[in-house]
């Protein structure tokens, strides 16, 4: 990969974590054949949960910390608690104090304070074309698909070594013809609800690391979410296209792709698939993050929590400001919690069976939290754990 | 012996080889605290990964698994230098924060755990220096669908008891297609075989030796042999039916080479 002198002089005597970044993005350029670097607007970094990167994370963020600063605008992703509610989920003062610790160096670099996997409703909002480089894979297939920003799956240091350095190595998604459609897939049956979430993860499975083109469907920017992070967890796919709805549908089809047919009994066998029959501890919504379209929808619906079960709402800090008037309508509900999520949090110190409607959320929570899951709309599980 | 492959994560370093032959997560397959090999399906299962040459195929797995490696570095368990066969994202990133030397592009077959070797990323190679390569010769008669295998008597020096082409040692200065000739008039007692196809070199690895093996196939219009010392039976086999043999190092690899 080709190298201009002032990006080899930050390779080389630039500070520890300018070099260190300078080195990941030579090495991914070279892995995957990049010819140069290009700058980005802006970046979005994972690895921010204390229960996810533990002392390894600190120590790597600690170094990495020292005198540098993000030279592109950038955000990160929810931490392990709700940096004010944190003891109303019965999170420890050890474990807070190195959630907050992690949070402090990614502010020392310059992060902006979003902890979120949604940073394109809480103010980091690309255009399309824009070159950016984001970890998260939900909203990498949000920035790709729904905006049609240009960013590969980065991983928590490559996203971090791009928000150091501004720049991101051009092979991958940066290219226009690496985000042609791979895969076509004929929806024939209306979708609502939990429907996008189980979509998503019927078409993971098998698209792989490839770009799903669906004909036959309409969506919302929140369905899209939900079926772009459903898409992203049971498979690597970082685009997808829908027919007369995403920016880049056109010319998105060559002749002879592969074609699937997917409907109401595809569907309806995920979503089966994907739950159980059991009592939940918590009802979890929102992953990834609720949109204020979302948090509307929910207030609108005037509901008032009468059973014992735990409802969490999860959000970003920069919707929550903007719902304020909502509040009191949320919290008869339940907890609205800010910063964090189910997966992220150490939710299995405190349940072993959540209720959600995410599809994402249901493939992570057995892998990474040991719950049993129960999938269904956000409506019905209101009636039915309210 | 020196491999040559490319630069991932820059710096040199020596150290005995642990070799896996199965993909490696950082997260879940190693224990950073103490170096050790978790995962109970490797091959290297509950051995240690500090200071050693760590080489495996590629990794696999969570993205955590780059603050992984920077722990066993910071906690001094961390292998010297990494060596892959095919790079991905995970290691990769994470041999560069943790400033552990490592290439790519390195045939992992070839190496053995209990090699000393050296990984110089700025010359994107790997040395094997108790490791020799030699030459040698690897030849397939051919008869009408049929190729001979050959199997090896306790009076050679190498891979007694398996199975086998028509081989010997190539000397530097030496013809590969004469000395292919040679072998088969002495191996099979065959004057005038017909030179159907030659192959690619080949690497295989031996004890202390890695062999470039440089594949022949002849075309024989007899299956009327006589074999000498070095082989103690003889048969004409389909060539997919070279899988149920115990045979030599890759020898498969050099029979696909030339069908």
């Amino acid at each position: 990969m080709h190298l201009t002198a002032e990006q080899e002089e930050l390779l080389e005597n630039g500070r520890f974590g300018e070099r260190k970044a300078m080195e990941i993005l030579c090495a991914l350029g070279d892995i995957f054949g990049a010819d140069r670097l290009v700058p980005i607007s802006s970046a979005h970094v994972s690895g921010v949960s204390y229960k996810t990167i533990g002392d390894a994370g600190i120590e790597f963020l600690t170094d990495m910390a020292q005198g540098t600063r993000v030279r592109a605008r950038t955000t990160a992703n929810p931490t392990a608690m709700d940096r004010q509610r944190w003891k109303e989920m019965g999170i420890s003062d050890d474990f807070a104090q190195k959630q907050l610790e992690i949070v402090g160096l990614y502010e020392k670099m310059g992060v902006e304070e979003s902890w979120t996997c949604t940073p394109y409703l809480a103010g980091n909002r690309p255009s399309r074309g824009d070159i950016i480089a984001w970890a998260e894979s939900s909203a990498v297939a949000f920035a790709n698909s729904v905006i049609g920003a240009r960013t590969n799956r980065e991983g928590g240091p490559s996203a971090l070594a791009s928000a150091l350095t501004g720049l991101t190595p051009r092979y991958g998604l940066h290219i226009d013809g690496n985000r042609k459609a791979t895969v076509i897939v004929e929806v024939s049956s209306p979708l609502k609800g939990k429907d996008f979430a189980s979509l998503g993860c019927v078409v993971g499975e098998f698209a792989g690391d490839g770009v799903p083109y669906f004909r036959g469907l309409s969506a919302s920017e929140s369905e899209m979410k939900s079926l772009g992070a459903a898409l992203a967890s049971t498979g690597s796919i970082p685009l997808f296209h829908i027919e007369d709805v995403t920016p880049e549908h056109k010319n998105a089809v060559a002749d002879g792709l592969e074609r699937i047919d997917i409907g109401r009994e595809e569907l309806d066998e995920k979503a089966e698939e994907l739950g159980t029959e059991e009592e939940p501890d918590i009802v979890a919504i929102g992953c990834p993050h609720l949109s204020m379209e979302e948090l509307k929808d929910l207030a609108g619906r005037r509901m008032k929590k009468r059973k014992g079960t735990e409802i969490w709402l999860c959000t970003s800090r920069h919707v929550y400001g903007q719902a304020r008037g909502l509040l009191d309508q949320l919290e008869d509900i339940g907890k609205v919690l800010c910063d964090t999520c189910m997966v992220v949090c150490p939710i299995e110190d405190r349940s072993r069976v959540v209720a959600t409607d995410s599809g994402k959320a249901a493939f992570y929570l057995p892998k990474f939290c040991s719950q049993e899951v129960v999938f269904d709309d956000v409506g019905s599980l209101m009636r039915r754990f309210l | 012996m020196k491999l040559s492959g490319r630069k991932i994560s820059r710096g040199r370093a020596e150290g005995i080889g642990l070799v896996s032959t199965s993909p490696i997560s950082f997260l879940g397959d190693v224990d950073p605290q103490s170096g050790l090999i978790t995962d109970h399906k490797s091959d290297i299962s509950g051995e240690s990964i500090r200071g050693k040459v760590l080489a495996f195929p590629f990794g696999r797995g969570s993205t955590v698994g780059s603050y992984v490696m920077y722990s066993t570095k910071r906690s001094r368990r961390a292998p010297v230098a990494i060596v892959n066969e095919r790079a991905e994202a995970v290691v990769a990133t994470g041999a560069v924060i943790s400033g552990i030397p490592m290439i790519d592009g390195i045939d992992v077959g070839l190496l053995r755990t209990g090699d000393k070797m050296v990984v110089d990323a700025e010359e994107s190679s790997v040395e094997l220096p108790d490791v020799q390569l030699r030459k040698a010769v690897t030849s397939f008669l051919f008869n009408k669908g049929r190729v001979l295998l050959l199997k090896r008597s306790e009076e050679v020096g190498t891979q007694r008891g398996k199975w086998a082409g028509v081989s010997g040692y190539l000397e530097d200065d030496e013809d590969p297609v004469d000395r292919s000739r040679q072998e088969i008039l002495e191996e099979t007692a065959i004057g005038n075989p017909l030179l159907r196809k030659e192959g690619k070199p080949i690497l295989a690895r031996g004890n202390d030796t890695i062999w470039e093996v440089h594949p022949f196939l002849y075309e024989v219009d007899t299956r009327e042999i006589t074999i000498d010392w070095e082989h103690v039976e003889y048969r004409w086999i389909r060539p997919e039916g070279i899988s149920g043999y115990d045979r030599v190092t890759r020898l498969k690899r050099v029979l696909d080479s030339l069908m």
